[in-house]
C-alpha cells in the first residue's frame, strides 16, 4: 500500500522533476518534501472500503450469536419454588367432618363433644406431611326430641330426629343395618357418622359406607363409649386401620405414570400330569371390574392374564406323613419364584413407568401334589394351598393380597385398644371410607412427589445453562403445576376423588418432564465445542479485517498529517 | 456475703435450657427416615468389541452367571455386551464362551439374556439406562426400573485410561459424565446404595469425580497402572479372563446363597502381587462399615416375603350360587390341539377353550371340510391340500394337450 501511495507522489515528483527544466519558479514556493507532505487531501475511499467490511462483520455478529443460541423453553422456576414451599410450610389439610349420634342416652351433647375431642387429641399423632382438619358435631336423640350440640363447622346436620331407634339394631344382620343407616346418614364425601345406641347385645361394626355403629349394653357408661368412638374415628376412618399413615416410596403400588398393570398368571408345572386353564374373562367381569372402577381416582388399572406351561419351581418340598402332603416352609419362599423358567415379565401393555403387580397361581406336578405352605409358627397356611380348584376362593386371596399392597388388612375385625370392631367388607374390594383414606394418602404422596420432581428438574436445568430444553418439557411442567394447584384446591374443599386424580396427573406429568429423553448431558454443546467449531474460520478472518481497518486508519492519519504539514508550510510561506 | 447468682452459675443455668432446646430442635428436624432395602439390581457392561477382547466378554458373562446364581433374576439384570464372541466366526467352540483354559464352565450356556447387544452399547444408551431417560418405545426389559430401596451393582470392563473408559473403540465415557449420571440418579432416588466395580487399566480414576452419598467404588488398578489378563487359552487363542475378575470369581465360587461373607473380606482378598496392580476402593461416600455389609447385599438377592393372612371374603356372600366357574381340567387328550389353538391366538390374550371333540360330528362332508378349513390353523397343511388338489388338474391338462 505504501508503495502505491508513494507512486503518485513519485510520479508527481517526476512531473515536477520534468518541469524543473522549465523556467525557475520564484523562491516564494516553499520546499516540498514528498515524504512528509502531500499537496492533495487524502481520499476517503480506501478507509470507507475497509471500514465498511469491518462494519458488516460487526453488523453480522448479533445474527451469528442468535443462530448459535441454545433454545431453552422458559420454565416457570418461581412457580415451582412456590409450590414446594407451599407444600412444605403449610401442611396439606384435608377437611373432615365427624358426626356422632347417641340414641337412648341422656347426656349433654356439648359435654360429650368435649370429651370426644379430648380423646381424639390424645390419639392423633403428628403427621408432618399431611394432616386432617376435622370438625365434630354431636347429636343426642332422646326419641321425642333431639339435642344438638354446638358445632364449629358450617355443616348443618341433615339428621332427622327419630330416624334411628334402638329397634333397628335388634336383629343381628349387619348388612341390613348398614343399608338402613346409609339411607339415614347420607354419607357425603367427607362426612363420617357414628351411631351409639343402647341395646341388648354389645356389638361394634364399621359399615361399608361412611358410618359405623356401636350397640352398648344397658349397664355400660357413656365414657367408655366416648373412648371407643374416638378410637374408631381416628384409627379407622382417618388412618384406615394401620398404624402409620405414611406411604413409603418403595412400597408405593402405583407407578409413576399413575398406572398399575395387574398380571395374573396360571402356572402349570408339569403339563404331562395335568393341564389347568381358567375362564378369565368371566372373572374379570364379575370380580375385578367393580374393584378397578372403585380405584379409578387413585390409579388407572389394567388387567392382563396368561397361562404358562412347564414352569417348575426352584425350591424343594418334603413329604410330611402326618399331613399327608408335601410341605415347604416360608424360608424357601424367596426361592420359590423360579425366574429362569417363569416368564412372568412379558407384558406389552405396561409402559416404562407403570408398576406391574404379578399374581401367580402355581399348579404343582403330580410328584408334589398336594403342596402346602408351612408358616414359621408351624401352622399350615390357609390362604396358600387349595386342594380343589375354586376360582372364587383364589380370587378372594388375590384381592386380599392386593389390599395388602395398599396397606389394608383383610381380616374382618379391627382390634383396637379399647375393643374390637367388625369391619364389613364390600363387593368392590374396598369400602367407601377405605377409598377415602386411599385418596387422601395418595393425594398427599403424589403432591409431594410432584413438588420434589419439579424442584429437581429446575435445579438440573439451571445447573446446565447450555442444555436445550424443548417446548414439550415446558408444556408438561406448566400442566403439572396446574394439576397440582387444582388438586390442592380440591383437597382443601374436601373433594377427595378429583383431588386424587389431579394429583396423580400432576405427578405423572412431572415425571414425564423430568425423564424426557432429550435431557441428556452428552448431547448438549459445551462452550468449548462451540468455540472449537467456529474459531477456525472466524478468528483468522476477523484478525485480517481488523488489522486492515487499523492499518488503513493509520495510513489515513499519516496522509492527513502530511497534508496538513504542507498546508501549514504553504500558509507560512505566503 | 456472696451473691448466689454469679456469672458462672448464670451461664450454667442458661446453658441447660439451651441444650434441651437444641436437642428438641435436633429431634424435630431429623431427616426423613431412610428407605428400606427392597431389591437388588445389576448393570453389567462390556464395552469392547473385536475378537482379541474376548476376555472382557468372558469377564462380564462370568459376573452375570455369579449374580444369577446368587439370586438376582434376569428381570433385574441389565447385560450390555458390545460384541458377540460366542457366535463369532473365529470362535473354535461355537456358542460357547469360557473363562478358564480348562473349559469346565460354559458361560454362554442356557438362560443368557442380553439386553443391549453389539452397536446398541453406546455411551448415550449407557447413560440413558442409568438416568432412566429412555424414549417411550423402549421396552421394560431394557430399563433400569430401580427405586428408592434398590441396591445396584454396576460392573464395567473394557479398555480404559485416565478418567475415561473406551466404548466400542470409537467413543469415551468420561469420569465427569459418570459422576453426573450418578448424581442425577441420587437426585431422583433411583438407588439406595450403589457399588461400582471397574476392571480396566487405571480404573480408579473413573470414579474420581463422584460426589453422591451411598456410593462405593472399587477399581482394579490405580492411576498409572495397567490391569492385566490372567492367562492365555492356547486352544481358543486369546486371553480368556482378567486378573481382577478372576480373583473376584474365585471369591464367589466359595460362597453359596445362604452365606454372609462381608464386603471387607471381598476387598481384602485382592492380593496386589497376584493382580499385578493395586485394587483401590473408595468408601468415603459410603456410610456403613464394610465389615457389616454382606456381599449378598449387592451380588445376590434374598427377598423378604410377607404372608397374606386372610382372604377378603366379600364375594362369596354375593356370588354364592351365581358364580360357579371352576378351572377346567382337561386331562383327557387333545393336548396337541389345545396347544395349537393357543399358539394361534396371541399369547397374552385369554380365550375360551372349547373342547375340541364336542362339535357335533356332522355327517355332511362339505361342512366337515368347511370346519376343517376354518380350523386349519396350520398353514402348511393348507398348502399341502392345495398342492394335492392341483395334481389332478395337472394330469387332466397334460392329457388334454396331448
Amino acid at each position: 500500500m505504501a508503495e502505491i501511495s508513494e507512486a503518485p507522489d513519485s510520479d508527481s515528483s517526476k512531473l515536477f522533476g520534468s518541469d524543473s527544466k522549465a523556467p525557475q519558479r520564484p523562491d516564494s514556493e516553499p520546499e516540498f518534501d514528498p515524504k512528509l507532505m502531500r499537496k492533495t487531501k487524502p481520499g476517503l475511499k480506501r478507509l470507507f472500503l475497509t471500514f465498511s467490511v469491518l462494519f458488516s462483520f460487526l453488523l453480522g455478529f448479533p445474527f451469528l450469536w442468535k443462530s448459535v443460541e441454545i433454545y431453552r423453553s422458559p420454565l416457570p422456576f418461581r412457580e415451582i419454588d412456590s409450590l414446594s414451599t407451599q407444600l412444605r410450610s403449610d401442611t396439606l389439610l384435608f377437611p373432615l367432618h365427624f358426626h356422632a349420634l347417641f340414641v337412648g342416652f341422656d347426656s349433654d351433647p356439648d359435654r360429650l363433644r368435649w370429651s370426644i375431642l379430648s380423646e381424639i387429641t390424645k390419639l392423633t399423632s403428628q403427621n408432618p406431611k399431611c394432616s386432617d382438619n376435622y370438625t365434630l358435631s354431636v347429636t343426642v336423640d332422646l326419641g321425642s326430641r333431639c339435642l344438638r350440640g354446638r358445632t364449629s363447622s358450617p355443616h348443618s346436620s341433615s339428621y332427622q330426629c327419630g330416624s334411628v331407634t334402638g329397634g333397628d339394631f335388634v336383629q343381628n344382620d349387619d348388612v341390613a343395618v348398614d343399608e338402613r343407616l346409609a339411607s339415614v346418614f347420607g354419607g357425603k364425601n367427607n362426612e363420617y357418622s357414628m351411631a351409639v345406641v343402647k341395646g341388648v347385645s354389645e356389638r361394634a361394626v364399621v359399615g361399608k359406607y361412611r358410618h359405623a355403629w356401636m350397640v352398648v349394653g344397658d349397664g355400660s357408661d357413656v365414657e367408655m363409649a366416648v373412648v371407643k368412638v374416638a378410637e374408631v374415628l381416628i384409627k379407622v376412618f382417618i388412618n384406615g386401620g394401620r398404624e402409620e399413615g405414611l406411604i413409603r416410596n418403595e412400597f408405593m403400588p402405583v407407578g409413576a405414570d399413575g398406572k398399575i398393570v395387574l398380571s395374573f398368571n396360571l402356572l402349570n408345572a408339569d403339563p404331562h400330569d395335568w393341564v389347568y386353564d381358567w375362564d378369565f374373562e368371566k372373572i374379570d367381569d364379575t370380580l375385578l371390574t367393580p374393584m378397578i372402577e372403585a380405584l379409578g381416582p387413585v390409579a388407572n388399572i389394567s388387567v392382563e392374564s396368561q397361562v404358562l406351561y412347564h414352569t417348575p419351581k426352584a425350591s424343594f418340598s418334603y413329604w410330611n406323613q402326618k399331613l399327608e402332603s408335601y410341605v415347604f416352609s416360608t424360608k424357601d419362599l424367596p426361592f420359590f419364584v423360579n425366574s429362569n423358567e417363569w416368564h412372568l415379565d412379558t407384558s406389552i401393555a405396561a409402559g416404562g413407568r407403570s408398576k406391574i403387580l404379578q399374581f401367580a397361581v402355581y399348579v404343582p406336578s403330580a410328584k408334589e401334589c398336594p403342596l402346602l405352605l408351612q408358616l414359621p409358627n408351624g401352622e399350615i397356611s390357609k390362604t396358600n394351598g387349595f386342594i380343589s380348584p375354586d376360582l372364587e376362593n383364589m380370587f378372594e386371596v388375590f384381592i386380599g393380597q392386593f389390599r395388602q399392597l395398599f396397606g389394608f388388612k383383610s381380616l374382618n375385625v379391627y382390634t383396637g385398644a379399647s375393643g374390637d370392631w367388625n369391619l364389613l367388607p364390600s363387593e368392590r374390594g374396598f369400602t367407601e371410607w377405605e377409598l377415602d383414606v386411599l385418596s387422601r394418602q395418595h393425594t398427599c404422596f403424589n403432591l409431594h412427589s410432584c413438588a420434589t420432581t419439579l424442584g429437581s428438574l429446575s435445579r438440573l436445568v439451571q445447573s446446565l445453562p447450555r442444555m436445550i430444553i424443548k417446548d414439550e418439557i415446558g408444556k408438561q411442567v406448566k400442566l403439572s403445576l396446574e394439576a397440582a394447584k387444582l388438586a390442592l384446591s380440591n383437597a382443601s374443599s374436601g373433594v377427595y376423588e378429583s383431588s386424587a386424580a389431579s394429583s396423580s396427573q400432576a405427578r405423572s406429568l412431572a415425571e414425564d418432564a423430568f425423564f424426557h429423553p432429550s435431557i441428556m448431558s452428552v448431547s448438549y454443546y459445551s462452550f468449548e465445542h462451540c468455540f472449537a467449531v467456529y474459531s477456525p474460520f472466524f478468528l483468522p478472518v476477523s484478525m485480517h479485517v481488523v488489522l486492515a481497518a487499523l492499518r488503513e486508519l493509520r495510513r489515513y492519519k499519516q496522509e492527513k498529517a502530511k497534508y496538513l504539514a504542507w498546508k501549514a508550510k504553504a500558509n507560512t510561506a505566503t | 456475703m456472696e451473691t448466689f447468682i454469679n456469672p458462672k452459675s448464670l451461664f450454667h443455668l442458661l446453658l441447660l435450657p439451651c441444650l434441651l432446646l437444641y436437642s428438641s430442635i435436633a429431634y424435630n428436624s431429623s431427616p426423613v427416615e431412610a428407605a428400606m432395602h427392597t431389591n437388588n439390581w445389576a448393570v453389567l457392561v462390556c464395552t469392547s468389541r473385536f475378537w482379541f477382547n474376548y476376555r472382557h466378554m468372558a469377564n462380564t458373562l462370568s459376573l452375570y452367571r455369579t449374580v444369577k446364581r446368587l439370586g438376582i433374576p434376569d428381570e433385574r439384570i441389565i447385560l450390555m455386551l458390545a460384541d458377540d464372541m460366542a457366535c463369532n466366526t473365529r470362535n473354535k467352540y461355537p456358542a460357547q464362551v469360557f473363562n478358564n483354559e480348562n473349559h469346565r464352565l460354559n458361560l454362554y450356556g442356557d438362560n443368557v439374556e442380553v439386553d443391549y447387544r453389539g452397536y446398541e452399547v453406546t455411551v448415550e444408551n449407557f447413560l440413558r439406562v442409568l438416568t432412566g431417560r429412555h424414549e417411550t418405545a423402549v421396552p421394560r426389559s431394557k430399563r433400569l426400573l430401580s427405586d428408592e430401596g434398590s441396591h445396584i451393582l454396576l460392573y464395567m470392563t473394557g479398555h480404559g485410561g485416565d478418567e475415561f473408559l473406551k466404548f466400542q473403540d470409537s467413543e469415551e465415557l468420561q469420569s465427569h459424565d459418570l459422576a453426573d449420571a450418578v448424581k442425577q440418579m441420587k437426585e431422583k432416588h433411583r438407588f439406595k446404595e450403589l457399588l461400582i466395580m471397574v476392571d480396566t487399566c487405571q480404573a480408579a480414576t473413573l470414579f474420581n469425580q463422584l460426589q453422591s452419598p451411598g456410593v462405593l467404588a472399587i477399581g482394579s488398578s490405580m492411576k498409572g497402572e495397567n490391569s492385566y489378563s490372567h492367562h492365555l487359552d492356547s486352544d481358543v487363542g486369546v486371553s480368556v479372563v482378567d486378573r481382577f475378575t478372576y480373583y473376584t470369581l474365585a471369591f464367589f465360587e466359595r460362597l453359596n446363597i445362604y452365606d454372609n461373607a462381608s464386603l471387607s473380606s471381598l476387598f481384602s482378598s485382592y492380593n496386589p502381587s497376584l493382580l499385578m496392580s493395586t485394587a483401590y476402593y473408595r468408601k468415603d461416600l459410603y456410610k456403613r462399615r464394610l465389615e457389616e455389609v454382606p456381599v449378598t447385599n449387592f451380588f445376590g438377592s434374598v427377598m423378604e416375603t410377607i404372608h397374606t393372612d386372610a382372604a377378603y371374603k366379600a364375594l362369596s356372600r354375593r356370588n354364592s350360587g351365581r358364580f360357579e366357574d371352576e378351572m377346567s381340567l382337561d386331562q383327557s387328550v387333545h393336548h396337541i390341539e389345545r396347544r395349537m389353538l393357543i399358539k394361534v391366538n396371541d399369547g397374552y390374550e385369554i380365550h375360551d377353550i372349547n373342547p375340541e371333540g364336542e362339535e357335533g360330528a356332522s355327517k355332511c362332508p362339505w361342512s366337515t371340510f368347511r370346519n376343517k378349513f376354518q380350523k386349519a390353523e396350520n398353514v402348511d397343511s393348507l398348502v399341502n391340500y392345495g398342492l394335492v388338489a392341483m395334481i389332478p388338474l395337472l394330469v387332466i391338462s397334460t392329457w388334454l394337450v396331448q
